[in-house]
């Protein structure tokens, strides 16, 4: 664990000065101004899981200049305009459907920690103004990219919606607003936008290979647009920007039938080209891009399992796999010729390196288009290399009233303590970074917080270095939790669990779709001490590629967790109306009997009662006294008025009660 | 309580006596009839008190009426009205004065005033929308001494006599004779001056600035020149050279907001075949900037640009041999432009209302390269483009290359030469005048004669300006009036909406403004009138616009009557049958009592 404790200043440095160096290595022309520029470039990956991993890179660049935002040659003006008037010194919008599988797709290298994005849409912007206009900017540029992308991005108009995460999200460089969407829906849409801010769009070169049908087809897609404006002046007249598009896209290439049909190589690899899992082929290179190339990355543990598989062989394989003819070895072949290889520099974290076959389309025309395959010949299995802890996240509890959410970091290192193998005694300690938003709805009791290290409930000081906390307002802002946790080298596995109350929300305040239940974005979970780097000799090629100058950038491992799905208690939504309905009734029977009450006449009615009585005495009361008469052992009494009177309210009350019966059984049968 | 068992007390007393009469009646008076008369007086009580409910319901009513009721500013209806009469009926006058002047002639003033008004009245088509009212002062230079008319004009004293000289005029150089006129006339001044002179070679030509000037033949009449003086005063001095019903007159492309922005787009049909890319910034500077800056109280116009690449047109050309071009017709000019391919944005910094107009720079590709824009007459368009109204211009450039394909390097990054960026800006500005309803030559052909017009190196001389800056008046004022009428009307049909104080406040700040433009246009004023009268459209469109109309247009009278309806129909059935019950039979009681009263009388 010695390089977890070197200082890492220096590196940081170094990646800072080398972003400065590449910034201004820009292509120079006539009259010594910087020109606009951009490249594309396409990485494709084999997983072990029998899918392939393609990754898109696309970036423009504008260099600073006075006239950025009005004339552009390369660089979308769009882009230029909106930096210009929300002044965003850095942005990211991310759009993304379906999960990284951080367990087989790998989450240590550079790909899974920039690109592995949580569902939906994720925006975070650093703004370059002071504090307090940085609400009003962000509401606007919510705004205008909701409605460049054509998406619902001014949801997070709302303050209830974003946060301002302190340290904890990686470039936290304060004035950051941190916003996401997890329910939005990605589709084409949101795509031809994308595309339109590059300048061939989907028309030549690399993006041709963009088929809709086959990217939406596939298991996990990241549509992914980052900008950085520099040198920012306090004037904010000069500022050249980096814009850089990428699309993460995790497919299954089709399994050919001859391969299965072979029961023998049934674990082999798949074989795949770039007609089959995009349907198209590259004509060519986009004439406007400086560089225009196409990477197969070969993962560190894959060339090692090459290796060990060679080994059985004769010849050593670090030769073959790099020399001559290393694209038709007895392991896999390749259908192109790739251009350049580079191997790796021996990072400190593992002996093997892993391998990038280079292809420049330039080479390649509408005549002799490229269509890079690769043909497995041996069954291979491997593991991409993970993070050091895998996180996952889940809801307990049960019922509409309360629940507890609990982040459980699960080492992936096969046998405990791997990771601290040189602890000497001194403490060893690995730290996790966690960054949880919940929607006010959700009242977190943060004093509930416990820690869990090896199933072992252990006290919150020692474990957690560092907590900010800002408490969520009731339709005001999101709770914002952020935690610096200090496990142990050896651990095996920790949990945090938090309990909550569920809310009430106001009937205004709910979705269409209420009883579907309420999302609780992400957590990041960051390892601040690992870094994803991926260093690749020939270092006058790198000035070329933004990809690989990307991979050389330390960028910090992170991990998101799952998105949570909280019922709520959700309202009878024609409730208001049925109590005003029942209370009016109510407020109705009342006044109508006060004035009853109020202008009946007691007497006058009892004598107009005996009136009747006297006129009409009715045969069934004179029946019905005869037979109470006769029941009660006494001679029938003439219907004289005054006690008359009980017995004709008697057989008035047994009519009313015969009459409320029958009513009372016809409805009972007609329920039933 | 003690009200009602008061009441009671005394209603059973009441009928207790009657109760305890009624058994003896019969004995007492053989004629008294219990169900008809009665002896006492019906008591009032019952009656008072269900009156008095209901009448407390009764009042209750318009508190209730005024706690539903929604908020609605009041709007001055009365004053958005008499706004849209006073502009429809007495037209809009904005005052001008012209003075023409005569060098070399002996006639009297009088009677060439009196016959270019005539002229005048003549041409003056009824414009419906917005006209002028004029003054004519017309002086005549005899060189010793000027003869005036009328005489106690205020424009005309101020020319100093004997300045302007035919020999002024000899010269052909009409730059020079405009700069001439300038240092005569001063600049500055509001006036419309043409001067005719006796002299050689006959010219007619309208300066830079306010002036214009003609030389007459020797033997021509003075009447001829009359007819041609009011002539140009008219058609071009106040319509600005504009023909009747080409596009429409009050038609600006001015934002809401006053703003419009210029999108200049190079349009790079097929990068594969050549890349063309511009030195828009050097343009921008030295072209446009002028240009800008002459329109600023007119329009506050942003200029933005880009390249755009793989946009190939929407419809298709067909090779003519004879031109060995291709050629694309007017007829398919509405397909010319694509709008699934053209990527012409829409410009984030602008925002707001502004209005946007799009000028596009289409470079063919090889497959059909030259290509060029067919009249319908069947000749070929000498600038290569057209515009369509509201939206913008094009061009097509086609460049060298393709023209003697000779080695032509594709794919290369190239930059359009200055000189012919310089020759399509130009082409750019003649659009963006005629969109502005202009005419982009320099001759004017009218019935009488053509004038000559000076072009301005800054896109607009001085007198269209003036004309440019009329019509936005009228034409804001006339918006804004159509606007607040219609918001009127609007808000008069739906008398549950929500209206909010801002709009009120809007409507009557827009109402201001346009009270006040139309003041400073009455008195000539014409920069601030056309402030004051964009700032009423805008504020009008600002009322119209407001987010809260459209948030809540309706709480609807149904909605509170089924809300309400639970309590009050049955309550108010109670308390109305109850009074009437109690009317009725107080009614009938009194009658009983009258009758009883009646025989009482007569017994006794």
């Amino acid at each position: 664990m010695a390089f977890l404790r070197r200082p890492l200043l220096l590196l940081l440095l170094v990646t800072h000065q080398f972003l400065q160096l590449w910034i201004a290595s820009g292509s120079v022309n006539e009259e010594g101004q910087k020109q606009e520029e951009f490249y594309e470039e396409l990485l494709l990956k084999p997983l072990p899981d029998r899918k392939v991993l393609t990754h898109f890179h696309f970036q423009s660049s504008a260099p600073p200049s006075t006239s950025n935002g009005r004339h552009h040659h390369l660089f979308p003006k769009a882009i230029s305009q909106l930096v210009q008037k929300f002044r965003v010194k850095e942005m990211e919008l991310s759009f993304t459907q379906g999960r990284w599988n951080y367990e087989s797709w790998g989450g240590f290298d550079s790909i899974p920690s920039s690109n592995a994005k949580p569902p939906g849409v994720e925006l975070w912007a650093v703004f370059d103004v002071p504090q307090h206009l940085i609400d009003a900017l962000w509401k606007n540029l919510t705004h205008t990219l909701s409605g460049l992308f054509c998406a619902s991005i001014n949801f997070l108009e709302s303050s209830t919606s974003y946060s301002a995460p302190e340290w904890s999200f990686p470039p936290a460089l304060g004035n950051l607003r941190y916003g996401t969407l997890p329910r939005e829906a990605v589709c084409t849409e949101n795509l031809t936008p994308w595309m339109k801010l590059l300048p061939c769009r989907d028309k030549a070169g690399i993006s041709m290979l963009l088929d809709r049908p086959s990217i939406y087809r596939g298991f996990y897609h990241s549509q992914r647009l980052h900008l950085t404006s520099t040198g920012f002046s306090s004037e904010g007249m000069d500022l050249g920007i980096i814009l850089e598009q990428t699309l993460t896209v995790v497919l299954q290439p089709n399994i050919q039938r001859a391969s299965l049909a072979r029961t023998s190589e049934k674990h082999i690899q798949p074989s795949w080209s770039l007609s089959s899992i995009f349907g198209k082929e590259v004509n060519g290179k986009c004439v406007l891009a400086e560089t225009s190339n196409v990477y197969l990355l070969l993962d560190r543990s894959l060339v090692a399992e090459l290796k060990q598989l060679h080994k059985e062989n004769e010849k050593s394989a670090e030769i073959v796999l790099t020399s001559e003819n290393f694209w038709t070895n007895s392991n896999f072949e390749l259908s192109a010729k790739p251009d350049r290889i580079f191997i790796e520099e021996s990072s400190l974290l593992s002996k093997n390196s892993s391998i990038l076959y280079k292809f420049e389309i330039e080479k390649y025309s509408e005549f002799k288009p490229f269509d890079l395959g690769l043909t497995w010949k041996i069954p291979v299995g491997w593991m991409c290399q993970q993070a050091p802890l895998h996180a996952s996240r889940f809801l307990m509890g049960s019922g509409n009233e309360r629940g507890a959410i609990a982040i459980s970091l699960i080492s992936t290192q096969p046998s405990e303590g791997s990771m601290g193998a040189n602890f000497d005694g001194e403490r060893c300690e690995l730290r996790v970074d966690v960054f949880q938003v919940v929607p006010w709805y959700v009242k977190v009791y943060f004093h509930s917080l416990q820690v869990f290290v090896d199933q072992q409930p252990k006290a919150v000081s020692d474990i957690i270095g560092t907590i900010h906390v800002s408490p969520s307002k009731d339709k005001v802002s999101p709770g914002v939790m952020e935690l610096a946790l200090k496990l142990p080298c050896n651990v095996s596995s920790a949990a945090l669990t938090i309990e909550f109350d569920k809310g009430f929300l106001h009937i205004d305040e709910y979705p269409p779709d209420a009883n579907q239940g309420f999302d609780i974005p992400s957590a990041i979970v960051s390892f601040p001490n690992f870094h994803a780097s991926m260093v690749f000799l020939e270092n006058d090629y790198l000035n070329k590629s933004p990809l690989l100058s990307k991979f050389q950038e330390k960028s910090p491992v992170m991990s998101y967790t799952e998105v949570l799905l909280v019922p709520l208690t959700t309202p009878d939504f024609s409730m208001p109306y049925n109590v005003i309905t029942i209370t009016c009734t109510v407020f109705a029977l009342y006044f109508g009997s006060l004035l009853n009450a109020l202008r009946r006449r007691v007497a006058e009615e009892e004598r107009f009662l005996k009136e009747k009585a006297a006129k009409k005495t009715g045969r069934i009361p004179l029946l019905l006294s005869k037979l109470s008469a006769k029941l009660r052992g006494r001679r029938p009494e003439p219907p004289h008025p005054p006690p008359g009177s009980s017995s004709l309210v008697n057989s008035k009350l047994v009519l009313k009660v015969v009459l409320v019966a029958g009513l009372a059984v016809c409805w009972q049968y007609y329920i039933s | 309580m003690a009200e009602i068992s008061e009441a009671n007390d005394s209603d059973s007393s009441e009928l207790q006596d009657n109760g305890s009469e009624a058994p003896q009646r019969p004995e007492s008076e053989p004629d008294f009839d219990p169900k008809l008369m009665r002896k006492t007086k019906p008591g009032l009580k019952r009656l008072v008190l269900t009156f008095s409910v209901l009448f407390s319901f009764l009042l209750g009513f318009p508190f209730l009426w005024k706690s539903v009721e929604i908020y609605r500013s009041p709007l001055p209806f009365r004053e958005i009205d008499s706004l849209s009469t006073q502009l429809r009926s007495d037209n809009l006058l904005f005052p001008l004065h012209f003075h023409a002047l005569f060098v070399g002639f002996d006639h009297d003033p009088d009677h060439l005033r009196r016959s270019i008004l005539l002229e005048i009245t003549k041409l003056t088509s009824q414009n419906p929308k917005c006209s002028n009212s004029y003054t004519l002062s017309v002086n005549v230079d005899l060189g010793s001494h000027c003869l005036h008319s009328p005489v106690s004009s205020p424009h005309s004293s101020s020319y100093p006599c004997g300045s302007v000289t035919a020999t002024d005029f000899v010269q052909n150089d009409d730059v020079a004779v405009d700069e001439r006129l300038v240092s005569v006339f001063g600049g500055k001044t509001k006036e419309y001056i043409v001067a005719v002179v006796k002299g050689g070679s006959e010219r007619a030509v309208v300066g830079k600035h306010r002036h214009a000037w003609m030389v007459v033949g020797g033997g021509r009449k003075v009447e001829v020149a009359a007819v041609k003086v009011a002539e140009l005063l008219v058609k071009l001095f106040i319509n600005g050279g504009r023909e009747e019903g080409s596009i429409r007159n009050e038609f600006m492309p001015v934002g809401a907001d006053g703003k419009i922005v210029l999108s200049f787009n190079l349009l790079n049909a097929d990068p594969l075949d050549w890349v063309y890319d511009w030195d828009f910034e050097k343009i921008d500077d030295t072209l446009l900037a002028p240009m800008i800056e002459a329109l600023g109280p007119v329009a506050n116009i942003s200029v933005e640009s880009q390249v755009l690449y793989h946009t190939p047109k929407a419809s298709f050309s067909f090779w003519n041999q004879k031109l060995e071009s291709y050629v694309f017709s007017t007829k398919d000019l509405p397909f010319f432009v694509n709008s699934n391919e053209w990527h012409l944005d829409t410009s984030i910094a602008a925002g707001g209302r502004s209005n946007i107009l799009q000028f596009a720079v289409y470079v063919p590709s090889a497959k059909e390269c030259p290509l060029l824009l067919q009249l319908p007459n069947g000749e070929i368009s000498k600038t290569n483009g057209f515009i369509s109204p509201m939206w913008g211009g094009v061009i097509v450039w086609n460049p060298q290359g393709c023209l003697n394909d000779s080695e032509f390097e594709p794919s290369a990054k190239n930059i359009i030469p200055i000189q012919d960026l310089e020759n399509m800006f130009e082409v750019f500005i003649g659009q963006f005048r005629q969109l502005f309803g202009f005419k982009s030559v320099n001759v004017y052909a009218g019935a009488s004669g053509d004038w000559n017009l000076l072009p301005s190196e800054r896109g607009f001389t001085e007198w269209e300006l003036d004309v440019l800056s009329r019509q936005h008046t009228c034409f804001n004022l006339h918006s804004c009036a159509t606007t607040l009428v219609s918001l009127s009307r609007l808000v008069q049909s739906l008398p549950r909406m929500i209206i909010m104080d801002d709009i009120g406040k809007q409507v009557k700040f827009s109402l201001e403004a346009a009270k006040l433009a139309l003041s400073n246009a009455s008195s000539g004023a014409y920069e601030s009138s056309a402030a004051a009268s964009s700032q009423a459209r805008s504020l009008a469109e600002d009322a119209f616009f407001h987010p809260s109309i459209m948030s809540v247009s309706y709480y609807s009278f149904e909605h509170c009557f089924a809300v309400y309806s639970p309590f009050f129909l049955p309550v108010s059935m109670h308390v109305v049958l109850a009074a009437l019950r109690e009317l009725r039979r107080y009614k009938q009681e009194k009658a009983k009592y009258l009758v009883w009263k009646a025989k009482a009388n007569t017994s006794s």
